[in-house]
């Protein structure tokens, strides 16, 4: 009888170097991904961004391509004011999701009257754990994150992407 | 319109709650099991309707369009409905609200509604990491926002902060929903004491957390009947108990759509108990019993004051004075709750039900004396959701 050959496969070896989409963490940014892409091409030139209804003038965050409060879509993209103050935070000094270093700084933000939002929870970066004090300012920063590959015919491009976070304003 | 019929939830059970070595088959077929002990005499060719509840059969499952499989192997052919839901942590009991229309409209008679959760993967990493799909993934979960822990932790800071909330009062939830869970044999926690001294000496989590105000990881199925009240009688010789009102409320999916003034404020839950109260033609006083969502130490106590068993603000000293023990005002989470029990996200709302359908027929294990009226609750992900069922030993009028 032949000897058993005993092989290690770890996980699906036909797998090995494909992007799974079901596994990414980040958007799909790429135009030809989604209708939202000038808030992602924006982003990339450190701009803050969202829909304006021209029908009804609601701001509305995250931006889409209908305003939520009356369907309409003729819109406009406007610049977001950049800062905002900490009303709440918290640390994960471990543990924090796969592609996350801990300390993971998650922080609900407050901003003022005039600023079209009232609430928003953002990850705060370039912040050491135990700086960061309710009350404290802090500013929208972006930064590069993993490219993924799409197919463009018989052919794959690379899609770079960017997003963004807050970090503190330096006093 | 004016409903033709009445609908009742006629028994239930579940599997044993806990880091399972199971599937979500396996799971599903134990809680059938329990069930039909629960109901002797039930068979699968009575049912007619199944919703199933499930987020993550999909994806840490790797079954889609999950509910025909469940029919399956689980032995019925059903006609009226066959539907899997996804309302995260609400899941079971979004499917009772849903198994109450098809009965009240005469569209289904006898409703299998089944829920579980696989939340243990082979990895624990997967396990964190598949919670950035339970949000609003490009925007919230690219925050590095998965398991709720750092949201809530947030919330409890801001109740702290605008009402005087004490880490002990949030100590009093977990004391007594742990004490509560000792004999719930099917509990992950069940035959486990906790003190207030080991609840603040507990490792922390995220501030203001520690280990034991947050609900464990959990595996684990559920399964209930709804049927007519027809149908219920010719089932069980117990007490009927009829699902006298619903509601459930939505308003946002991503943090900038907070509903609140601050964290700390719910009008969303607030809301969508007004409408079951309103429906039932009852007021929070009527409550019995109740089986909240208590995720956290602090959900349980904002949800007391928002269902109104007290004031706003008044949580905390609500749950320390025990008026959530089974001799208190409104006893809550009689059963272990979540924090005892686990939380298989679609399990979760049909084993409150089971319990409050045995508090309503007196054969609870901690049994509520006298209870005629019960709650269930149920959070959906970060808060973005809110979903109340209310059972009574006699219909609305």
């Amino acid at each position: 009888m032949a000897e058993l050959k005993i092989t290690q496969i770890v996980g699906n070896p036909h797998l090995d170097g494909k992007y799974i989409a079901e596994m990414d963490m980040w958007p799909l940014e790429d135009p030809a991904l989604n209708r939202i892409y000038p808030f992602y091409d924006n982003m990339k030139q450190g701009r803050w961004t969202t829909i304006k209804c021209k029908k009804c003038g609601r701001i509305s965050y995250p931006p889409g391509v209908a305003c939520p409060n009356c369907w309409s879509d003729e819109l406009e993209w406007i610049d977001l004011p950049k800062t905002a103050k900490v009303v709440g935070m918290t640390e994960t000094l471990a543990g924090a999701p796969t592609g996350f270093d801990s300390p993971l700084i998650i922080a609900w933000l407050g901003f003022d009257k005039a600023h079209p939002l009232k609430h928003l929870l953002v990850r705060i970066i370039n912040c050491q754990a135990g700086q960061l004090k309710i009350g404290d300012e802090v500013k929208f920063v972006t930064f590069e994150v993993a490219a993924h590959p799409m197919d463009v015919k018989k052919e794959s491009k690379v899609c770079e992407r960017v997003y963004y976070a807050f970090e503190p304003v330096k006093k | 319109m004016a409903q033709t019929k009445k609908a009742c939830i006629v028994g239930g059970g579940t599997s044993k709650f806990g880091v399972r070595q199971a599937t979500i088959f396996d799971m599903l077929q134990e809680a059938a099991n329990a069930m039909s002990k629960d109901i002797p005499g039930l068979r699968p060719k009575d049912i007619d309707g199944l919703i199933f509840a499930s987020t993550t059969a999909g994806r840490n499952s790797n079954s889609l369009n999950t509910a025909p499989i469940v029919a399956h192997r689980l032995g019925i052919y059903p006609s009226s409905i066959c539907v899997r839901v996804d309302t995260l942590c609400s899941g079971s009991n979004t499917a009772i609200i849903l198994a109450t229309g098809l009965i009240e409209s005469g569209i289904s008679e006898v409703v299998l509604v089944t829920g579980t959760e696989k939340l243990n993967l082979p990895q624990r990493w997967e396990s964190t990491f598949m919670n950035l799909y339970t949000n609003d993934h490009d925007w919230d979960s690219a925050m590095g926002l998965a398991v709720p822990p750092p949201f809530f932790g947030m919330i409890a800071q801001a109740h702290m902060k605008k009402y005087g909330t004490t880490k002990e009062q949030m100590g009093a939830v977990a004391v007594t929903n742990y004490a509560y869970g000792f004999n719930n044999t099917n509990a992950q926690f069940g035959g486990k004491t906790l003190s207030l001294d080991e609840y603040l000496a507990a490792r922390s989590v995220c501030d203001p957390f520690g280990l034991n105000d947050c609900c464990p990881v959990t595996d684990g199925a559920s399964a209930v009947i709804i049927a007519s009240e027809e149908r219920a009688k010719a089932m069980t010789n117990r007490p009927l108990v009829y699902i006298r009102g619903t509601g459930q409320v939505a308003t946002h999916g991503m943090s900038a759509g907070w509903p609140g003034e601050t964290l700390a404020d719910w009008p969303h839950l607030k809301k969508a108990a007004d409408i079951a109260y309103k429906a039932a033609q009852l007021t929070p006083k009527d409550i019995d019993v109740a089986q909240t969502h208590d995720c956290f130490t602090i959900s349980e106590i904002i949800e007391v004051e928002e269902l109104g068993f007290c004031k706003k603000g008044e949580g905390g000293a609500f749950v320390a004075s025990g008026q959530i023990k089974v001799d208190g005002q409104t006893p809550t989470n009689t059963d272990g709750g979540l924090l005892a029990v686990g939380h298989p996200y679609g399990a979760t709302g049909a084993r409150q039900a089971v319990e409050i359908c045995k508090q309503l027929q007196g054969r609870a294990l901690n049994q509520v004396k006298n209870a005629k009226f019960g709650m269930t609750h149920n959070l959906s992900g970060v808060c973005a959701q809110h979903t109340v069922v209310i059972y009574g030993t006699e219909p609305v009028k």
